[in-house]
């Protein structure tokens, strides 16, 4: 999340024109996403801003930026990105919006299955 | 587990530990799954702190940054969350506290399930809704 105001709540954001820089692309992008929630990545190369302290509570000093890692289901089948602050490895997940590259997030799916760990092929004789 | 494609020779060893599990505290030198009951040795081929169980990948939040450093005072049981692999390639599972919400990254271990594992890897695509709206995007 790369918010010009420094507002705690996520939720509470007024204006529909605000906008921000992605701190990897560059791409000035709105900070509402088209689903009406508030956008917390970049839509094109889905990297993030650590300025949330999900520990405490609040904003954080951290201000690094937060690369995804993998994507993450939950139960109710919809997408979450997880990512990790390249500065100091924290962790968060956050929902995918209708407009992020899709050619990133289907990487980052199958990333995995690209390199396992074990031969694939035992599977099919099971 | 061995690393199959060390591209990265020269990257950072991993952390010496020196919180050594105590085997007073845990007679016979294992202990028994918050999850599905099973019991586990302390021993892991491939890493030197058993993290997770290997049948049903659930782990308890003990430990703060460090493994094995049980500085976190929550004790909530985590459950692998998502997969993703490394850029020298092995699997780490990301581990989510159920009564606080914290993440963690962990690697697996050499006697995981694989079954589990591959579970866990093609979730994102065994919902074929995100997936074929991605693919028809492209």
């Amino acid at each position: 999340m790369s918010n010009t105001n420094e507002r705690s709540n996520p939720s509470d954001f007024g204006s529909r024109t605000e906008t921000f820089a992605c701190v990897w692309c560059g791409l000035t992008v709105t900070a509402r996403a088209p689903d009406g929630g508030r956008r917390n990545h970049c839509p094109s190369c889905l990297q993030s801003r650590h300025v949330h302290d999900h520990v405490a509570g609040g904003p954080s000093e951290c201000q690094a930026r937060m690369s995804p890692i993998s994507i993450a289901v939950p139960r109710n089948g919809d997408w979450k990105i997880v990512h990790r602050c390249t500065r100091c490895d924290e962790l968060t997940a956050h929902g995918v919006h209708g407009d992020d590259n899709q050619l990133i997030l289907m990487r980052l799916a199958v990333r995995p299955l690209a390199q396992p760990p074990f031969p694939l092929e035992v599977f099919g004789n099971l | 587990m061995p690393r199959r494609n060390p591209r990265h020779p020269d990257r950072r060893t991993q952390r010496r530990k020196d919180v050594t599990h105590r085997a007073d505290q845990r007679p016979g030198g294992a202990f028994r799954c918050a999850g599905c009951r099973l019991d586990v040795p302390l021993g892991a081929p491939g890493t030197a702190h058993r993290n997770h169980c290997p049948q049903c990948l659930i782990s308890l939040h003990v430990d703060g940054r460090v493994p094995g450093d049980r500085a976190a005072d929550c004790g909530g049981r985590m459950e692998a969350l998502s997969l993703f692999a490394r850029p020298d390639g092995e699997w780490m599972l990301i581990h989510h506290c159920l009564v606080c919400g914290e993440l963690s990254a962990n690697r697996i271990a050499g006697d995981d399930n694989p079954l589990a594992l591959l579970r866990m890897a093609v979730r994102p695509l065994s919902d074929s809704r995100v997936p074929v709206r991605a693919l028809l995007a492209l």
